[in-house]
């Protein structure tokens, strides 16, 4: 196997390559490497073979990365209804090239369609730090539409004082408000526009921790929720009732740990994201469109390449991905 | 300095140097100390009745008879606010059923007096408590809760609702509850109230009717300050960017709605009914209330100060 393919892989794995987006084009990359450099026996069998093991390696280094998974299964796909080995490659071939141009592409799309949902003198609240969020906004700003953005400061990280300082960078005029005010800053707001860690196959969305009452607050106020999210972060393995981890990080981020350890009594909890159910999303913004959260499947199956078969499948898609490439 | 103080404690620290200085200074001065603290109240806190009507109660006073017998009747005051906590503390711990998960919000006296309250009836519950920024009192509480041998969740604001299917009731404090029911508390509290009731969870206010505003009966909105920056930001610690800016709301409005009772020194009463309890109370309503203003303007005419005293 090529080492820069296993060097991909510990990148992945050692959080050397992070960011959904990132840990995705880097396993197609390892992909296409492979096909490449493929030097074992000329007929399709062993080729589909070869290529599931190195799938296999890449979704072994981060199981929980549902980017990573759809990134796999995306390239995978091309094998699907190829006769011979040279067709077979020059599929999957193009099926990397074209995940990697979407995916850079995805996130200028986004901004470019979600732009276009916000009116004329705006107000926008968002939560965390988005990537996609911010892109959307700056283009709206830019386009005379946005007058104010709220941003959360979101504790315990922080994250929204990236949000500030990327916003005042690109002239948006911007606010920081404490996560509690959220209610009552929601009746000057005119959209609630976030991010997503991850899109469950029932239009779910799991973000940063909070999310779920910004958006609780907005649709009290009859306030639109956009979610801005690429489709590599709609996750297959939800449809097979599977949920997604909400991971507890260390409370020291909270409190300082004197006070912890003086205070053996007081659990300090920190989850990190929460789930905001499909009914308080009006829109999710992917690069293909936007869709209704509820059609979260359309994106899995039409555009991601998941069938029904490998979807059921998936659950044990760790264990033998070589059973995955004879599904696709 | 008030900035920090909870309504209750805020009233108790007004009405001790009121009564120290009722009793070693001249009448002129007590008034004229006297028309400065009302003022700075208003300004600092217009939200926290508790106080203003102390206040209002004391300039009434002070109108009729002057400074005499006055440091009396302060202490009085107090005791008919402290017993009516008390009392108010002890109304809520009835809805309690040994083991709930409660969930509350700041660190107001009246839910602390409401948990020692529990304790005493060996009532054991389990508290869940957002650190409510700004101020992060939810620190405070949950020592206090543990000092009492409570087991305590401290979360972030932002995972109330990601932990409100785990909690059985809601109890919190007030500064304030206008003449529709609404209740005026620490930011954060309507956004509490809300995920409680989309989770159909019961939510609690423990304020005694001192905390009434009788101004919102008349029509007038309950000024709800805000705060600066560095109740965000250490400033010291932390580089911000250029033209960083916050809004810090102290205080926001919980809709009559979204609460299910108030636990006053009376007894439980809907949100909506206050006025009806205060009917009962005084015998007439809408209450007779001298405007604010007016009662300040008369103090100043009476012991010959200008307009600023």
């Amino acid at each position: 196997m090529p080492s820069r393919i296993l060097q991909i892989a510990s990148g992945i794995k050692d959080l050397k390559i992070r960011g959904a987006g990132r840990i995705a084009r880097a396993a197609v990359e390892a992909l296409k490497i492979a096909t490449l450099e493929y030097s074992g026996p000329r007929d399709l069998a062993s080729f589909r073979k070869y290529l599931a093991s190195v799938a296999g390696i890449l979704l072994h280094t981060r199981p929980t990365a549902v980017s990573l998974l759809n990134a796999v299964v995306f390239v995978l796909k091309a094998l699907r209804g190829v006769n011979t080995l040279n067709e077979a490659r020059d599929s999957v071939l193009r099926a990397a090239d074209e995940f990697i141009a979407n995916s850079l592409n995805a996130l200028s799309r986004i901004s470019e369609i979600g732009s276009k949902r916000i009116k004329e003198g705006s107000i926008i609240l968002t939560h965390c730090h988005s990537s996609a969020a911010v892109g959307v906004i700056t283009r709206a700003f830019k386009e005379g539409r946005v007058v104010k953005v709220y941003s959360t400061e979101t504790r315990p990280f922080m994250q929204g004082r990236i949000t500030v300082s990327q916003l005042l960078k690109q002239g948006v005029p911007v606010i920081q408000i404490p996560d509690s005010a959220v209610r009552y800053i929601m009746h000057e707001v005119d959209y609630v526009l976030v991010g997503a860690d991850t899109v469950a196959s029932n239009g779910a969305v799991v973000n940063k921790i909070g999310t779920s009452q910004v958006a609780l607050a907005a649709k009290e106020s009859r306030v639109r929720v956009y979610v801005a999210a690429e489709s590599y972060k709609f996750s297959p393995l939800t449809l097979v009732g599977e949920l997604v981890k909400i991971e507890y990080r260390s409370p020291e981020e909270v409190t300082p740990r004197e006070w912890i350890e003086k205070h053996p009594k007081v659990k300090v909890l920190n989850p990190v994201f929460d789930v905001t159910p499909p009914e308080y999303i009006d829109v999710i913004i992917t690069e293909y469109g936007v869709i209704p959260p509820q059609a979260a499947i359309l994106i899995l199956i039409d555009k991601l390449g998941w069938t029904l078969e490998s979807i059921k499948y998936s659950e044990g898609i760790f264990e033998d991905a070589e059973k995955l490439v004879e599904l696709m | 300095m008030l900035g920090r103080l909870t309504g209750s404690e805020l009233l108790f620290r007004v009405l001790d140097e009121l009564s120290e200085l009722a009793e070693n200074a001249s009448e002129d001065v007590f008034v004229k100390n006297f028309i400065v603290q009302f003022e700075n109240v208003l300004n600092g806190r217009p939200a926290s009745m508790a106080t203003i009507n102390a206040l209002r109660a004391l300039a009434e006073y002070i109108f009729e008879k002057g400074v005499t017998g006055l440091s009396e009747y302060i202490k009085d005051l107090k005791n008919k606010y402290d017993n009516a906590l008390w009392k108010s503390a002890e109304v809520a711990s009835r809805r309690v059923d040994n083991g709930d998960v409660i969930l509350t919000n700041s660190n107001s006296l009246a839910v602390k007096r409401f948990l020692k309250t529990l304790r005493d009836q060996d009532k054991y519950v389990e508290l869940v408590v957002p650190e409510s920024r700004p101020g992060n009192e939810g620190l405070l509480l949950a020592e206090y809760a543990e000092s009492l041998g409570y087991d305590v969740r401290l979360i972030t604001d932002s995972a109330t609702r990601f932990f409100m299917k785990d909690v059985d009731k809601v109890f919190v404090g007030a500064e304030a509850i206008a003449a529709n029911g609404a209740v005026v508390s620490k930011v954060g509290t309507s956004l509490v109230a809300l995920v409680a009731k989309e989770a159909r969870k019961r939510v609690f206010v423990i304020a005694p009717t001192a905390k009434f505003s009788y101004e919102t009966v008349h029509g007038e909105l309950l000024k709800l300050p805000e705060g600066g920056l560095e109740l965000l930001v250490d400033m010291e610690k932390e580089a911000l960017p250029e033209g960083f800016r916050a809004r810090v709301p102290l205080y926001d409005v919980t809709p009559a709605e979204y609460i299910d009772a108030i636990a006053t020194e009376f007894g439980i009463v809907a949100p909506q009914a206050i006025p009806i309890l205060l009917r009962v109370i005084y015998g007439t309503y809408p209450p007779k209330v001298e405007p604010l203003s007016n009662l300040l303007r008369k103090l100043r005419e009476k012991y010959s100060l200008g307009d600023r005293a």
